[in-house]
């Protein structure tokens, strides 16, 4: 926990919270000022819109503690600001709102576009709010709202302001808050909890894949030599930085477990898969399935391999892949990142297979690559990663 | 929607913060202005041991003109740049791109140096930066270096920052005044991360004619002279065929893909020549 105190609407205000707090939490929880609201929770809809050293600031994707010393005004502090007073007799005359959910966001944007844009136009306004998502209106009633109090207001000679006159540089509501030193002990704990939750395998069931896409590649050695790796699942594992595999390593159903890092996400999947080979056409499937016990999520995958020859010296691999994912990280997934990833696992992959063909011990360290256990469930893990969340706007 | 329960750390300056960044008991993130690191941290893809707040170190907000450059420090946000308090390089360049991220409340604390360091292939500043020619500076324990923005991604999310290094900063080469700058971004929506990104900058008096393509799901795609894709005439027409090898060649190929990110550079290029 961490005491965090900055001033709210004018008042000096303090509370012991813990670091992953929101803001919106914050002036909510601790303040009871309810006037804030919460949308979609992650920087999308607006709604949760306040002024931070007097500019606009999503309140759910800026954490308390790194508001410390900060100046905050929520939609109860423009009570008596006339801007907003103007704002809202605008909003009243227009019916820019219906059943107000995003209005404290929208008041708080539209005081901004009035302060700052000079003479804007239906479009610039339009563009100027379009963080902020109302559901009811269709926007008319707000743009002109907006339009009538920027003209009233230009007419009665009151100019904007490049930034509303803000002069300091960096991240609003950064900046004024001491030095914090991290706490040992909270560390510890984390660690312990993730090694207590280390997940049981999932049985396999019948299932259907959420999504498939098809990869190949090709290793610069004959097929009866990259077959006979391919027929030794300790040895793929082995060429796949990141796997292990815990138990008996030759049986049909093999455990194990997968760590993944992408940028900013790290994961461990635990889980099994049950291999099958079919030697007369060179081919084989693995299905698998794991669970990542940090968040909860789950995925199950069917890889469907084939080897064919490339001449006399190579031999190509196709992959086809179909996979489904549950759980937090179900909630992206975007096809374009999801083949830069796996080809920079398959580019490792080959690599690691030809050093290995070459007689060269391998490198097991990187990361990023994708066992022959739990390709799919990397793959699958970062394509459902991903999507929703690029596919959105976050910067 | 609330983040795991990650410890936080404020630091004052550089070598606290990457002392910080170097534990490995640890899985640690530096975080700046958090407009991409927030909603990650809400859905819980990212999952932190400890966040480091680096916006309390002063060097990281710098602002050092030169002759030949501008070097801003890593914690100035878009909006700084936007509404002109820091000094500009480009000709309008840096304020047209930083107007155009996101939204005003994200652009009051999303940073120039987060945008890059986060490495999301669709952001603005990667190409934007890339096709300027610019250079982040990058801070370890025991040494700084330079690496070209053009270089500096490796793939969805990864940069060719190494643990325990922090990216302090950017330095931008000063555009000359014959400079002809075009940047053009297709979303459906309005400040949404953009489904095609294409910069183009043309300053003869240096010798520079740089296109990128961006937003391709990975890397930029880098078109380091690309007076020779551009015809002569009053029409400034691309060779298509030669653009299209380009980016067969650095994995895009479907053909709306193409598409899409051929329209960009092409307005991006009339944007440029625009009498």
């Amino acid at each position: 926990m961490t005491v965090v105190s900055l001033a709210l609407n004018g008042r000096h205000v303090s509370a012991d919270v813990e670091p992953r707090t929101h803001l919106a939490d914050f002036i909510r929880d601790t303040q009871n000022l309810t006037g804030t609201h919460l949308g979609c929770e992650h920087g999308v809809c607006g709604a949760c819109t306040v002024l931070v050293d007097g500019v606009p600031v999503r309140s759910c994707i800026t954490f308390a503690v790194t508001c410390a010393g900060a100046s905050v005004t929520t939609i109860e502090g423009l009570d008596d600001d006339e801007t907003g007073a103007e704002l809202r007799a605008a909003f009243t005359r227009e019916h820019a709102l219906q059943c107000g959910y995003c209005t404290p966001g929208m008041l708080i944007s539209a005081r901004d576009v009035v302060l700052r844009a000079e003479a804007p136009d239906e479009h610039a306004i339009r563009v100027a709010m379009s963080g902020n998502l109302c559901r009811c209106t269709g926007y008319v009633g707000i743009v002109r709202a907006i339009q009538s109090v920027i003209a009233d207001r230009r007419a009665r000679g009151i100019a904007a302001v490049t930034g509303a006159g803000r002069t300091a540089l960096g991240p609003a509501g950064a900046g004024h808050g001491a030095v914090v030193a991290a706490s040992a002990v909270q560390l510890g704990s984390g660690k312990t909890l993730i090694a207590a939750q280390a997940a049981a395998p999932e049985e396999l069931a019948d299932w259907k894949p959420q999504a498939s896409f098809e990869k190949s590649f090709v290793v610069s050695y004959p097929i009866e030599k990259v077959w006979n790796l391919f027929s030794d699942t300790a040895e793929v594992a082995s060429c796949l930085p990141g796997a292990s595999l815990t138990g008996d390593t030759g049986a049909r159903n093999v455990t194990g477990k997968m760590r993944i890092k992408v940028g900013p996400i790290a994961a461990d999947f635990h889980g099994s898969a049950v291999i099958d080979r079919e030697p007369a056409t060179k081919s084989g499937t693995i299905e698998g399935s794991g669970r990542d016990p940090r968040s909860s999520s789950a995925t199950r995958g069917l890889i469907r391999y084939r080897l064919l020859p490339q001449g006399a010296d190579a031999t190509k691999v196709e992959l086809d892949v179909g996979y489904r994912l549950t759980g937090p990280l179900a909630q992206f997934s975007r096809s374009d990142l999801v083949n830069d990833i796996a080809g920079r696992m398959i580019e490792a992959f080959v690599q690691n297979i030809e050093a290995r063909l070459s007689g060269v011990a391998t490198n097991t360290a990187t990361e990023l690559n994708a066992g022959n256990l739990i390709f799919s469930v990397l793959l699958a893990r970062i394509r459902a990663g991903l999507r929703r969340l690029f596919g959105r706007e976050n910067h | 929607m609330k983040p795991v329960n990650f410890d936080f750390a404020r630091p004052s300056d550089l070598p606290a913060a990457i002392a910080l960044a170097s534990r490995e008991d640890a899985i640690v993130k530096f975080i700046a202005g958090g407009q991409s690191l927030g909603p990650m941290l809400n859905l819980r893809l990212v999952q932190p041991n400890l966040l480091v707040d680096i916006t309390g170190i002063a060097e990281l907000k710098r602002v050092e003109e030169t002759p030949d450059a501008l070097e801003l420090g890593s914690c100035i946000t878009h909006a700084d740049i936007e509404d002109g308090r820091v000094p500009d390089v480009t000709g309008g360049a840096m304020r047209a791109v930083a107007a155009g991220i996101a939204y005003r409340a994200v652009r009051n604390r999303g940073t120039i140096g987060g945008s890059l360091a986060h490495a999301d292939p669709s952001a603005d500043w990667l190409s934007a930066l890339a096709a300027l020619g610019a250079q982040a500076i990058v801070r370890g324990a025991h040494k700084e270096r330079q690496i070209p923005v053009d270089t500096l991604m490796t793939g969805v999310f990864e940069c060719s920052l190494e643990s325990g290094e922090l990216l302090s900063g950017v330095e931008i080469p000063r555009l000359s005044k014959s400079a002809r700058w075009g940047y053009y971004k297709h979303c459906r929506k309005t400040g949404e991360l953009a489904h095609a990104i294409a910069a183009f900058l043309h300053d003869p008096d240096r010798s520079v004619c740089r296109a990128v393509i961006g937003a391709t799901g990975s890397k930029p795609i880098v078109l380091s002279d690309a007076s020779v894709l551009i015809g002569k005439g009053p029409d400034h027409a691309l060779d298509r065929a030669a653009i299209e090898r380009a980016m067969t060649g650095h994995g895009m190929t479907d053909p709306i893909e193409q598409q899409i990110h051929f329209v960009c550079l092409r307005r991006a290029v009339q944007q440029a020549y625009r009498p």
